[in-house]
């Protein structure tokens, strides 16, 4: 069985945006880290590896932000990398997927994992389009899998509905699955991991040697980023501790009443 | 006649989810005719329950439909929206349906999907305008290509169209649909636990968010609740570490709790989480980032160390109550 995982660079989640005055994102200040939502993904991947001798390929395309990223799969157990190397991020979901489907296309991986969205941009779409591009079934918000066996024809799925519901289905394999947080605990890369991934294949390709003469055009284009209109802040308590409690605690009795 | 805007209707064992009627709001906001489209094996009662707020249904019936399925609905929708090209197509950003159709249906389509917008509007073709970067940066998108330009909408950001006098026509077709090609099939459905609490129907909860950094920090928030007779929730990532029940999570795809009192320990305020509970009476937020969006919904806030609050609160309710 080969699986093949989508990761993503992302910015980090704590980073202070900030634009430009022409109102462009000030990007040399900005660190990427592996997406949250992908690190599932690459365990889930890697579990399937130790019960049924799986494949397991991360795959992530990006500027050299993207390697530490691969790397990170490569020490949590990733059989090996591809890495496709582009000048700047594809932000346009239907582009990121049309050149991972190429790259992906020789590989024929039985499943491909990605988590559900990026923490960035948050468009969760890549894993459909991908799908759609490639031929295969798909399942978005996948918070359980049962793969039967190495010559799975289909697996079955948990879907994690709103609310706390779920949905439970089947799907025919070659299929991609977005990988939603908490399935499972992803592992720390050990000592002898990280010594093992450095040994380990790390192909770098090009959109070009994938058949794009240019990168494909863009589905969906932002025209503008500005920041949010700013929100009424909360009543900001002074003082230490002590002060701010009893303080809160007073307002919560006798102008809230809710005490 | 305005130009059509298709509004995907979203729906489970028979019954609709009312937050297919902000889509119809939003569809008339954007100053389009707000089309109800509804996929179903039987899809009479929910094309009339449509039609009240909706100023058409185009109800599309095929025994494939009985449950969604992103192939079938695909199948059942875009031959019908290339042949009569709607000026856009509207679906919630849901779990359910719109995360797997959305995508699916704007590749068959050829067209750009702006996701999770919580506002639309026009500028040659669909605009949508979406928070990016954790909502740090509010992202103005644009679809390319032909129309229909496709959005999904986030529950919550538009007004739900209002109940008409005159119901909307309703136009029956039947889907054209190979049952080989649904993409996955439903083997059930679970339904949320309840937990030994719940949280839902407390007046006063206590929540723990990642902040909150270990079990035990988690754990000894249960004296606070106790002395406040609420209940103790969290949020995602606190359910993810394993340090809380799933029964009590609070957000998208957890529980929606309105509380006379809601006190958020170490709650960023993720908006996943901010939609189960922004409907609270009174919000009290501690967190040791004075950015966190948590204080943009929260009445009162104190930027310190939880574990602080924590025991002072405990010391404090306990001299007051004596």
């Amino acid at each position: 069985m080969r699986i093949a995982v989508c990761m993503k660079a992302v910015v980090e989640p704590e980073a202070r945006i900030e634009l430009s005055a022409a109102g462009e994102l000030q990007r040399s200040e900005l660190r990427y880290e592996l997406n949250e939502y992908d690190l599932y993904a690459v365990e889930e991947a890697i579990r399937a590896n130790e019960a049924h001798d799986a494949e397991v390929t991360v795959v992530s395309l990006g500027t050299e932000d993207v390697v530490q990223s691969l790397r990170k799969g490569l020490a949590m157990g990733a059989t090996n990398a591809v890495h496709i190397k582009t000048d700047d991020d594809l932000a346009d979901s239907a582009a990121s997927a049309a050149v991972l489907a190429e790259a992906l296309r020789a590989r024929q991986p039985d499943l491909v994992l990605a988590g559900v969205e990026s923490d960035d941009l948050g468009g969760s779409q890549v894993g459909v389009l991908l799908a759609e591009r490639l031929g295969y079934n798909c399942a978005t918000m996948t918070i359980g899998v049962e793969i039967p066996g190495p010559d799975a024809k289909e697996v079955k799925v948990r879907r994690e509905l709103e609310g706390g519901n779920y949905l439970d289905i089947e799907v025919a394999l070659p299929a991609v699955l977005t990988i939603q947080t908490g399935i499972n605990e992803p592992r720390y890369p050990t000592l002898k991991g990280i010594m093992a991934s450095k040994r380990k294949e790390l192909v770098e390709m090009t959109p070009a040697e994938l058949g794009f003469g240019q990168l494909p055009a863009a589905r969906v284009e932002t025209v503008e980023l500005s920041y949010p209109p700013p929100r009424e802040l909360a009543r900001m308590l002074e003082g230490g501790p002590d002060e701010m409690v009893a303080e809160l605690l007073r307002l919560l009795r006798e102008e809230e009443k809710v005490l | 006649m305005s130009v059509e805007i298709w509004c995907i209707a979203e729906h489970r064992g028979g019954v609709l989810d009312a937050d297919t009627l902000q889509l119809l709001g939003a569809a008339r906001k954007l100053g389009g005719t707000a089309v109800a489209v509804v996929c179903a094996a039987d899809p009479a009662p929910l094309a009339e329950q449509l039609s009240t707020s909706a100023d058409k249904v185009i109800a599309l019936r095929h025994e494939a439909l009985s449950d969604f399925t992103p192939g079938g609905y695909a199948q059942a929708i875009a031959p019908l929206a290339r042949e009569r090209q709607p000026g856009a197509i509207l679906m919630l950003h849901s779990h359910f349906l719109g995360r797997d159709l959305g995508p699916l249906l704007a590749s068959r389509l050829e067209t750009g999907l702006i996701s999770d917008c919580t506002e639309l509007g026009w500028d040659e073709g669909l605009v949508g305008w979406r928070l990016v970067y954790r909502r740090k940066l509010l992202a103005k998108q644009k679809a390319a290509g032909a129309p229909p330009h496709m959005a999904t909408c986030q529950r919550g950001a538009f007004m739900p169209a209002e109940a008409s006098d005159s119901p909307g026509e309703i136009e029956n077709l039947e889907a054209a649909i190979e049952a080989d090609s649904l993409g996955w099939k439903v083997l059930g459905f679970e339904e949320a636990e309840v937990g030994d609490e719940d949280i839902t129907e407390a007046e006063v909860i206590v929540v723990g968010g990642r902040g909150v950094g270990d079990q035990e920090t988690f754990d000894s928030m249960r004296e606070l609740t106790k002395l406040l007779g609420g209940a103790l929730a969290s949020t995602r990532p606190v359910v993810d570490q394993g340090w809380a029940d799933r029964g009590l999570q609070i957000g998208s795809s957890g529980k929606t709790v309105r509380p006379r009192l809601y006190i958020g320990m170490g709650v960023s305020g993720a908006i996943q989480h901010v939609v189960g509970m922004r409907e609270s009476d009174v919000i009290v937020a501690v967190n040791k980032d004075a950015r966190a969006p948590i204080f943009e919904y929260a009445d009162y806030g104190m930027v310190a160390d939880l574990k602080e609050i924590l025991q002072r609160l405990v010391e404090q309710l306990r001299e007051m109550r004596g």
